[in-house]
């Protein structure tokens, strides 16, 4: 199995990330042999040095990144790098004991029944309103119950409950499973309505598992793989927010969250120094009105039917190579119906076609692209564009080229050559020195099953891997931030005491640097002192 | 012994490590020649004073130690105390029975809170302060304190033996020799040295060593820190000049009047020595471009702006301001500095050109054309040590009962002093009697705040409290410090007054009862709106609205809540301060709750502690990144809470570390528990051969 390292853009979210991830992964990293690394020295002079691990095949030097995505991902996240030195974001939810967390924890990918737990305080209070029950099921017994969203009434599962008081639990608190039906939107339905029950949000990384061991609950021996399994989840975590943070709704995310740091930035500089040093007029007003716009925008984001983003589930499976390479045929080889327009012209396909297909049992997102060539039209320059991006995000490419590797091998990469009918039975093979490689006839079928089989572990190796986070969780924890957030701008325009009003700023820059990385008082300082002129 | 005395610093140390025994003997006895004390405090300024006071308190024998005993309360400074965040840690400084803000009570000119409208979280006690009166009251209170000898000297360098086995550091410091040879002996010592560490003195392009204006630097003392293995940094600071106050044309200028009625600094307090109408105003005039104009032209005459010394972010001269933010008018207070002083301080003028410029500058300034300097601003560099070198505590991990408060650790203000100098007086008297530290959390206070920030953080810039590096805000407010601080300082360290103590207890008592029966109290909210018309509560909703939500409403105190429900709420107007206090908690009832769960969280992680003497350089048991090692290596965490805030710090190595201290927990219990084991054999081999 080759190596998977994540390519560019999967690093640079690794350092927006929350700090702990940050120094644990570019370090493994860095030693790989095909990393060009950048040192970044923070300015805040902690000492600390970020390595930044530059994968893809631009030039080490940043002005020659050829690429605009990449030259403005980077330049993006340059900023965040530097200012990275920061602690936990002061009014993000701490992972305390008062609170009450849930998440899936059955295994990700196709499943008939899916378990999700919850822990803490309100479990019972979470059960009885989803089950619209007023008695908790007798303690460690399994029961039978209609689940159905408590804000809108409508049923969504008829699952069986399984009610653990504290002590007795695994995580020593009041523990809840919900065993419902294995589909999507049944789990999506029911993180959904449990993250809308007031005291309840969504786990962190091995949350669970730390709650155990604060309370006993788990040997040593069982915690050996604690630390490892966090690793993982964050990890997990980290790939799967940027999964859901690709694209528009992460650039909105980190808008949101710089206008929202620097309004809170100002509504603190006017409460710190407001009466001795002289801040220009109008700050308040000025945060009050971006404050406003935020609000107004989170809320159409939130009320938006859309949702922006269709769910994503499953392993990413994306085709692309060269025009004409025959990638249209081999999505509709792979999906069994005509998802994409074929024809012997080059460049017919100008956009990503996404389609969910069952591969070997894997639940695969199967995504066709433009083919990958230079100095056509607009329309098809922009296809290439995207069909560059999603090779950066996406965990397999299957490449399905005539003579070369569009990326370097840091990807998960089969290299399928096509059109081996074309191959006269008796002339010579394909290059030697190429690396290895499938050889299929989207024409004949023929090499298809050593294709299926070479997908088969592949996939097998990337969703069978224990660390891949489900993507219905990293949604309802989107959600539940993005709700949060939005309740605590509420509670900023309805407070009349600026104290109250700063606490809510910060709660709500707490719930928006869960999703974007980042917070902390450091950062609001740096703002203070580089926008106003205060001192002694 | 005496014949010793001034040979040299390594003759006395190695004489010491043979003969310490001897010299805590003599001490005891009833002609001690020696000098011996349980604490000793080098420094008189803010720090000092807090430290030694506080140790006193504690039972300490202590011994103050001060290049001058008429400087012991100098404000070297700024003629003022108090202030945003600055007020909430005088607040509890007092709260642990410390000296400054009782002094400020008798001493100010001027009292006026901040921040009075946006809430009392954020209120921020501040006051002019007579220089003069200042130091007298605070000479008075020392030189009366039990326990307490306050000696003139100079230190030189510090006596060390071998450590005591049970805790970590190479060395133990036993006390101190001083500049003409002489030494005393202590169990604990604390460095309060201020900017005297290598202290150097620029104005213009002069610079020459001095801790203050007029006093010498502690070079030696420096040196020796150094020697011991300290990381040493290099910080600067500045003060402006001072004015004749009757050259200055305060007619054209804006007034400042104080607050009326003035609000103490001290919880024991009711009001503060003098009437409003007594107080001096302060005056508020701006720079301008001329200002500017000087300052630019003048650059390469001011080396302290050039030197690479770190300086902080915020802008602390005037060359700063207007090197960062040019084209402003920049304000300038002319503070009063006492009832009978004849000098102004231009806060805001911070200033370290030359002084023929200084005063160029100065007369470009309105109200202020014909204004004399009688002293011209100077900055000052000085030696701190890296904070991360000390435990919350403020003991330093490298010499075991040593401490270190104020100015040393990289802070600045008097306010950020005294509250680093109580903490360092309660433990190193704490460290005396054997009982363990006492240390104050993140979520119990600014003091706690400011010690954990500089311990697992460090510092780069001179450190300033600001209530926005608070994470608890709404729950560590200037009125509840007694509550969250008095009680704990009397059962732990022991340096509170029986009387403050019961005070508190009755007020925290008085105040639970109080919100209870506020939230008791139910009415419908047309009810509430018939018995008080000027709230503006909405009477749509039928449910029944308690007092206590009632009392969250601008309009309503205690006073128009007890008129409409005189039983049983008239009691609780009778104290003016618990009334108001009752107020503040019903503003922030709701949120408060949350804030209590959070806390709840931070003190669980702060709960579990790691062993002092892990090498997290070279332990096999943890896996730990190379990074994360030396991090932690470096701050030296004591607890899981203060691990996970630092930087470089993962989950992983967090949970890698709770394994650890769970591993050693259990080792040590099983280890514990064996020998009473063997014990109980032994007792029962015996039973059997009594019966045979």
């Amino acid at each position: 199995m080759r190596d998977s390292k994540p390519p560019l853009a999967v690093i640079c979210t690794a350092l927006c990330q929350a700090r702990s991830v940050l120094s644990s992964i570019p370090y493994s990293y860095c030693q790989s042999r095909c990393a060009r690394t950048l040192k970044i020295r923070s300015h805040v002079a902690r000492g600390t040095t970020f390595r930044y691990t530059h994968l893809h095949r631009a030039p080490a030097s940043l002005s020659t990144l050829h690429q605009p995505m990449e030259a403005k991902i980077f330049r993006r996240w340059a900023g965040r790098i530097l200012r990275l030195c920061t602690r936990r974001s002061s009014g993000a939810p701490a992972p305390g004991s008062g609170a009450t967390i849930f998440a899936l924890s059955s295994g990700q990918g196709r499943c008939g029944i899916a378990v999700i737990r919850t822990s803490g305080p309100s479990s019972g209070h979470a059960l009885r309103i989803l089950s619209a029950a007023r008695d908790l099921p007798p303690a460690r017994h399994a029961s039978l119950r209609l689940l159905s969203d408590p804000r809108s009434g409508e049923p969504l599962d008829r699952a069986l409950v399984l009610w653990f008081p504290g002590p007795r639990s695994f995580t020593g608190e009041d523990c809840v499973e919900f065993h419902v039906h294995g589909g999507p939107a049944v789990v999506s339905g029911v993180l959904q309505a449990l993250g809308s029950v007031p005291g309840l949000r969504p786990a962190e990384a091995g949350e669970f598992t730390r709650r155990a061991f604060a309370n006993g609950k788990l040997n040593l021996t069982e915690v050996e793989g604690l630390a490892d399994l966090i690793h993982a989840e964050t990890e997990a975590q980290r790939r799967q927010a940027l999964r859901q943070l690709d694209g528009e709704l992460g650039h909105l995310c980190c808008g949101w969250a710089e206008t929202l740091t620097k309004a809170l930035a100002h509504v603190e500089a006017y409460i710190d120094f407001g009466e001795d040093d002289n801040l220009e007029e109008g700050v308040l007003e000025q945060a009050d009105i971006e404050v406003r716009a935020l609000e107004v925008a989170l809320g159409a984001h939130l009320r938006d039917a859309r949702r922006g983003q269709r769910l994503r589930s499953g392993a990413h499976v994306v085709v692309t190579g060269p025009p004409n390479a025959g990638k249209s045929s081999l999505v509709n080889l792979l999906s069994r119906k005509p998802v994409s327009i074929v024809s012997p012209e080059p460049g017919t396909t100008r956009d990503v076609l996404e389609t969910p297909v069952d591969l070997a049992g894997f639940p695969v997102l199967l995504s066709d692209t433009a083919g990958l060539r230079e100095g056509v039209g607009p329309v098809e320059q922009e296809g290439v564009r995207r069909a560059r991006e999603s090779c950066n995000f996406l965990a397999t490419v299957v490449a399905s080229v005539g003579a070369q590797s569009p990326s370097d091998s840091s990807q998960r990469l089969l290299l399928v050559l096509n059109k081996s009918d074309l191959l006269s039975p008796k002339g010579p093979g394909p290059r030697r020195d190429l690396p290895p490689h499938l050889l299929l006839s989207c024409l004949t079928g023929e090499g298809l099953d050593g294709l299926l089989e070479a997908l088969r572990k592949e996939l097998a190796a990337v969703c069978g891997d224990p660390s891949t986070g489900s993507p219905l969780l990293t949604r309802a924890r989107h959600q539940h931030h993005l709700q949060g957030c939005l309740d605590a701008l509420g509670h900023y325009k309805q407070s009349k005491d600026l104290a109250l009003a700063a606490e809510a700023l910060r709660v709500a820059r707490g719930h928006l640097t869960q999703l974007t990385g980042g917070g902390g008082t450091e950062e609001i300082l740096d703002i203070i002192f580089r926008d106003f002129c205060v001192g002694k | 012994m005496f014949y010793f005395r001034g040979c040299g610093r390594w003759v006395a140390a190695s004489f010491i490590k043979q003969q310490f025994p001897l010299a805590r003997l003599s001490s005891d006895s009833a002609a001690p020649r020696t000098p011996h004390f349980d604490v000793i405090v080098i420094g008189g300024g803010h720090a000092g004073t807090e430290a030694a006071t506080a140790a006193a308190r504690c039972g300490s024998r202590t011994l103050l130690l001060t290049h001058r005993v008429d400087t012991i309360g100098q404000m070297s400074c700024n003629p003022s105390f108090g202030g945003i965040g600055k007020g909430h840690l005088m607040r509890e400084v007092d709260a642990l029975d410390g000296l400054c803000s009782r002094i400020c009570d008798q001493s100010g000119v001027h009292y006026k809170v901040l921040n009075r409208r946006k809430g009392p979280a954020v209120w921020g006690l501040r006051a002019q302060i007579d220089r003069k009166l200042y130091k007298q009251n605070m000479q008075k209170e020392i030189l009366n304190t039990p326990l307490l000898t306050v000696q003139e000297g100079a230190v030189e360098d510090l006596i060390l033996t071998e450590p005591e086995p049970e805790h970590t550091g190479k060395c133990r410091v036993s006390g101190v020799v001083l500049v003409d040879g002489s030494t005393v002996y202590a169990e604990s010592v604390i460095l309060t040295t201020g900017t005297f560490l290598r202290g150097m003195i620029v104005i213009g392009l002069e610079m020459h060593p001095a801790g203050r204006l007029g006093d010498h630097p502690s070079i030696g003392l420096a040196q020796t820190l150094e020697k011991l293995g300290f990381v040493v940094g290099r910080l600067k600071t500045g003060t402006p000049p001072r004015i004749a106050k009757d050259s200055i044309n305060f007619s054209i200028l804006n007034k400042q009047t104080p607050d009326n009625p003035s609000v103490p600094f001290s919880f024991t307090n009711e009001t503060v020595w003098i009437k409003p109408e007594d107080q001096l105003p302060c005056y508020l005039t701006h720079t301008n471009p001329r200002v500017d104009e000087i300052v630019l032209k003048n650059l390469h005459l001011n080396s302290h702006v050039k030197e690479t010394t770190r300086g902080p972010r915020y802008c602390p001269s005037i060359e700063s301001k207007v090197l960062r933010f040019p084209n402003r008018l920049h304000q300038v207070w002319l503070e009063p500095e006492g009832m009978d002083s004849d000098l102004i301080y231009p806060q805001g003028l911070s200033v370290t050109l030359p002084a023929e410029l200084q005063e160029k500058m100065i007369t470009c300034i309105r109200g202020l054309e014909k204004a004399k300097v009688i002293q011209p601003g100077y900055g000052v560099q000085y030696d701190y040590l890296d904070p991360r070198q000390i435990t919350p505590s403020l003991e330093t991990h490298l010499v075991q009962r040593l401490f270190f408060a104020g100015q040393i650790n990289g802070t600045t203000g008097y306010e950020e002093a005294a509250a680093q100098g109580v903490i360092a007086g309660i433990n190193a008297s704490l460290r005396v009697s054997r009982k363990p530290p006492f240390v104050v959390s993140r979520t119990e206070g600014y003091i706690g705040v400011l010690i954990d920030d500089l311990t697992t953080l460090g510092t780069s810039e001179p450190y300033r409290m600001f209530t926005s590096r608070v994470e608890f805000r709404l729950s560590l407010r200037p009125d509840n410090a007694d509550i969250r601080l008095t009680l704990r300082g009397y059962k732990d360290a022991g340096c509170v007054s029986q009387q403050r103590y019961e005070r508190a207890c009755w007020m925290k008592s008085s105040l639970e009862e109080g919100i209870s029966v506020l939230k008791f109290i139910e009415f419908s909210s047309s009810k509430w709106k018939n018995l008080i018309p000027e709230v503006s509560i909405s009477t749509s909703r039928s449910l029944p609205v308690r007092a206590l939500d009632v009392l969250k409403y601008e309009e309503v105190d205690m006073d128009s809540l007890a008129k409409a429900v005189p039983e049983p709420l008239k009691k609780y107007t009778k104290c003016r301060e618990l009334a108001e206090r009752l107020k503040i908690e019903a503003t922030y009832e709701s949120v408060l709750f949350h804030q209590l769960q959070e806390i709840k969280g931070v003190q669980q992680d702060e709960a579990l502690q790691l062993p002092k003497d892990i090498d997290y350089l070279t332990i096999r048991d943890v896996s730990l990144s190379h990074e994360a090692r030396e991090k932690l290596h470096f701050s030296r965490p004591q607890t899981i809470g203060a691990a996970s805030r630092i930087p470089g710090v993962t989950p992983a190595a967090i949970i890698n570390l709770l394994r650890f201290v769970k591993t050693t927990q259990q080792r040590q219990a099983a280890m514990n528990e064996s020998p009473k084991t063997d014990q109980c054999l032994r007792d029962a081999d015996r039973l059997q051969e009594r019966q045979l």
